[in-house]
């Protein structure tokens, strides 16, 4: 099943019981994860013109050095967890990466000084911390039910429908996606556009692997 | 269609979706209770019931002489397993005998049990634990520093 969905296994990374492997869906993920992270890093900040409506006027966001040297760090750090969650051949260990994606998520957004922004953040904040159950509790009832926590091993058992949807909730919930997307679709107005963007990018590819993950168990 | 002009209403506004989203999770939850789950009795990450000082992280064995029972998912990939978790320093197994819960602080205290599935079999997971925390903690910290005006 792992072959007919991701393509043929090319290799193990060993690092004890977790295994990250490497077929060519995971591999062009993980790339694609790295090059964007590396391109997001070296990209410079945009500076937002807001237009003021049936006036001669504008207004120029300039968010400071600070604020911008915090956020590219936020981004990297959500980048490398996001190659993690990518290549990963571990329930567990996936979980953890995608709660990770989802707090930097939280940190790219967080300095931002535009009070819709952080409302909407703050909400997301709280979907994310609702979220965590249903995802953590996933992984414990395949490992109660199913006796391990390997993808390999995971996909010749037969695993609970119930710890399915509960994963999906959770992705769902800590990704921000439809129809739990409105708090995230507002933090998309915030300044800073380079960096916004791995907010998104984050959350489809958490979702596309999501959906290779629910395939094979 | 007027309830589903409704609905969309409702979950386009931010600050109502933690709710919508806590009440789904909930309904989630109560199907959940209703079903069966059977518990398998291979498990990988087994627990002792004995009545130890190590409880419930007692996975036997002698420092330097015999390794503990550690049931990996991969034996192949941690060839030392085993070694680690027997060893515990003489303070630690002193008190060990003295009390049945020296097992709670897993590694709170000097030389206490280096558990093996955390830190060798599944390393990366606590990396990845303490990870969140840190990036938890900075969040915050350069929030209050922003506040502050530096």
């Amino acid at each position: 099943m792992l072959e007919g969905i991701g393509g043929e296994i090319l290799g193990v990374i060993r690092f004890g019981d977790i295994v990250p492997y490497i077929t060519p869906f995971t591999l062009s993920m993980f790339i694609l994860a790295l090059t964007l992270t590396v391109l997001l890093a070296l990209a410079k900040p945009e500076n937002q013109i807001l237009m003021v409506f049936g006036k001669d006027k504008y207004s120029l966001i300039k968010p400071t050095i600070e604020e911008m040297k915090f956020r590219r760090f936020m981004v990297i750090v959500c980048g490398l967890a996001l190659s993690g969650a990518m290549i990963t051949g571990d329930l567990f260990n996936f979980t953890l990466f995608v709660t990770l994606v989802g707090i930097t998520n939280i940190g790219i957004i967080a300095a931002v000084r535009r009070p819709y922004v952080l409302e909407a953040a703050f909400q997301y904040g709280l979907i994310c911390t609702l979220a965590s159950l249903p995802l953590f509790g996933a992984a414990a009832i395949v490992l109660g039910t199913a006796g391990t926590l390997s993808l390999h091993e995971l996909e010749t058992l037969s695993v609970l429908p119930m710890a399915k949807i509960l994963l999906a909730f959770g992705v769902a919930g800590e990704t921000g996606i439809a129809p739990f997307y409105a708090a995230k679709a507002e933090v998309f107005r915030a300044p800073g556009a380079p960096y916004i963007l791995m907010v998104h990018l984050s959350a489809i590819m958490v979702v596309i692997r999501t959906a290779e993950i629910l395939l094979l168990l | 269609m007027k309830w589903m002009d409704k609905a969309w209403m409702i979950l386009s506004d931010p600050k109502e979706l933690p709710k919508i989203f806590a009440i789904s999770i909930l309904f989630v939850f109560f199907v959940g209770i209703l079903l069966n789950y059977p518990y398998y009795p291979d498990q990988l990450y087994p627990k002792s019931f004995e009545l130890s000082g190590l409880y419930p992280y007692d996975r036997g064995g002698t420092p330097l002489k015999e390794p503990a029972k550690i049931v990996a998912q991969y034996p192949q990939n941690s060839e030392m397993i085993g070694w680690i978790t027997s060893y515990l320093t003489p303070f630690s197994s002193w008190l060990a005998s003295k009390t049945l819960y020296l097992g709670t602080t897993i590694v709170s205290h000097p030389g206490g049990i280096v558990d093996e599935i955390l830190y060798y079999t599944r390393g990366l997971d606590t990396v990845l634990e303490s990870s969140i925390m840190m990036m938890a903690f900075l969040i915050v910290g350069f929030l209050i520093k922003l506040k502050r005006g530096g």
